[in-house]
């Protein structure tokens, strides 16, 4: 073990008043509650598990079939299929602390007052929870979803409403959809939102050329995957270059170089999301291996290394 | 279910599409039970395309050797990559994943194992089972055309009651699995279903059952699938439940065995 990692400061970050042992999460609705990889190694070890995004009630999500594989990546049309905020409460919480799983919860509203319904039954165990983060960008679900991206002024009232009813800091989750990702963001910071994650899925479609049907039920779907890897990395440094709020860095992460490549382009913490279906050790690996480059590199902590690019371009 | 490497004792050419991949895998082969699948990296390590992990059935354990096997059809990149690996090679592979069949060996009962094409692979290793358990069991294959030829040896070793049918009659008997099992439906009765295939050989077999007697009719499901394990919900099927309320489970975790009255096709 290399002194970066042996030393957890080197490597420790802050969001809002919560302290990460590491910047590597991994993504909303790509590691459920993280039982299943708990299985392949300890998920205590990651900076933080975004959980699958909960609404108020059940959501049964979108017909089959629900995702197809494109050249490096993959779409998914899955219609943020959960059980409903009560099943975290009630059931997944306790399996998540058993584990040590630093948690961020991710929750999905329709409206302000289904986001301010769930804040309220998350209330009484807010300590419990590094951050919430607020999906704000689906593709895949009619109401709500990407549509507050389309219209950035929604924004406002979700998370102000939110930071009134729950004391944790509050993560904005944001589209590439549209070209508003810096509009958001300045909207986010201002109605007390304490970083961004980006970036969610980008909407794409497929079909059989000999059937001429679209390859999911939905039609659309989500992009993600290597493929998208660019794309992301761009909106990352574009956004964390005008210093608004501290920006979580996702969308194609593979690999450690990845990871390293958006927190020189000044992610201030990584997410790992699909590359978690073909090795689902990847995010542990990706500790490691930023630890290592750290050392290699010289740096001593996660402030030296953070948004080096910016510095350079 | 574990993450690992096993190597590759041989990648056998069955037939023109037909590959047989052999692989050396102690923990497979103590902890799998019929029914499992594995998901398989088709890629070079660091490699992302084919980008996902592909599930297979696994059609063979022989535990004398710790040698589990897979039986393949070259359809798409991650399988024309698997038909290039050769012995020596390390293949790397998520498993045993899925439910997989509990059998009740004490209930009387005889077993009809229906596959359609590639469906075949995961019955193969329950017949194989159930064969040691000295059980009844009556095979049927169906298939379009002959690739399968080769195969034929393989569940000759598990059972001589078996049925081959093809559509254009290059191999076995001209027909249909469906058709002969709604000619001797009668005959069949008392009996254990348990069927994997394509969703029309699937859908048919349901209707012929939904108005015969003396049946327990289960299904091995197949769908497109990323992570494998429960986590992205990217595979599932609409089950209607005993108590009529239709909801979505997950092929992966929730099956892949289902109880194929229950599964609606559409």
């Amino acid at each position: 073990m290399n002194e970066v990692l042996k030393n957890n400061k080197g490597l420790s970050l802050t969001i809002g008043k919560s302290l990460f042992k590491n910047p590597v999460f991994v993504n909303s609705g790509t590691f459920a509650g993280g039982v299943e990889y708990n299985a392949f190694f300890d998920i205590s070890k990651l900076g933080a598990v975004t959980t699958k995004s909960f609404s108020l009630e059940k959501k049964e999500g979108n017909a089959p079939p629900r995702i197809w594989e494109t050249s490096s990546g993959m779409l998914n049309s899955i219609g943020l299929q959960n059980e409903g905020i009560n099943y975290f409460l009630d059931t997944q919480l306790c399996k998540m602390k058993e584990l040590g799983a630093d948690i961020i919860l991710s929750i999905f509203g329709c409206d302000t007052e289904e986001f301010k319904k769930i804040a309220a039954k998350i209330k009484t165990i807010e300590k419990e929870l590094k951050a919430v983060e607020l999906n704000l960008s689906c593709p895949n679900v009619r109401e709500g979803g990407m549509a507050f991206c389309a219209a950035p002024g929604q924004i406002g009232p979700v998370v102000s409403e939110i930071k009134n009813i729950i004391d944790v800091p509050l993560i904005v989750k944001l589209s590439p959809n549209f070209n508003t990702i810096i509009e958001s963001a300045i909207i986010s910071k201002e109605n007390g939102a304490d970083a961004i994650s980006i970036i969610n899925t980008i909407t794409g479609t497929a079909f059989d050329i000999e059937t001429f049907k679209p390859r999911l039920a939905n039609i659309s779907g989500g992009l993600s995957g290597p493929a998208i890897k660019p794309v992301a990395l761009f909106h990352v440094y574009r956004l964390a270059k005008e210093k608004i709020l501290p920006v979580i860095g996702m969308g194609g992460i593979s690999c450690w170089q990845d990871a390293v490549e958006f927190l020189i382009a000044g992610a201030c913490a990584i997410g790992v999301g699909t590359a978690n279906f073909i090795n689902p050790v990847i995010s542990e690996k990706i500790i490691e291996g930023i630890a290592g480059y750290m050392v290699s590199m010289g740096f001593s902590s996660l402030d030296e290394m953070v948004g080096k690019a910016i510095k350079e371009s | 279910m574990k993450l690992l490497s096993g190597e590759i004792l041989a990648n056998k050419k069955y037939g023109s599409s037909l590959y047989k991949l052999e692989v050396f895998s102690p923990y497979i082969c103590r902890n799998a039970i019929p029914g499992q699948f594995v998901e398989v990296k088709c890629s070079t390590e660091d490699a992302t395309d084919p980008l996902l992990r592909r599930p297979f059935g696994i059609y063979e354990i022989d535990k004398r050797f710790n040698v589990f096997s897979l039986l393949y059809i070259v359809r798409g990149k991650g399988t024309a990559f698997l038909s290039r690996m050769e012995k020596g090679q390390n293949l790397d592979f998520i498993g045993p994943l899925g439910n997989g069949l509990k059998f009740d060996l004490d209930d009387g009962k005889k077993y009809i194992l229906i596959g359609g094409g590639i469906g075949i692979a995961p019955l193969c290793l329950a017949a194989a089972h159930l064969a040691e358990k000295e059980k009844e069991i009556l095979f049927i294959a169906g298939f379009k055309d002959n690739v399968f030829f080769s195969w034929e040896k393989d569940i000759a070793k598990i059972t001589q009651n078996y049925r081959i049918f093809t559509e254009d009659g290059s191999f076995g008997e001209k027909g249909l699995p469906t058709s002969y099992l709604a000619a001797n439906i009668k005959k069949l009765n008392n009996s254990i279903i348990i069927a994997c295939g394509p969703s029309d050989m699937l859908r048919v077999i349901q209707e012929i059952l939904v108005n015969a007697h003396g049946f327990t009719a289960l299904s091995l499901l197949e769908e497109r699938m990323a992570c494998g394990i429960g986590a992205c919900m990217g595979c599932v099927i609409k089950i209607k439940e005993a108590d009529g309320t239709v909801v979505y489970k997950k092929v992966c975790s929730d099956g892949p065995v289902f109880n194929l009255m229950e599964v609606i096709f559409e």
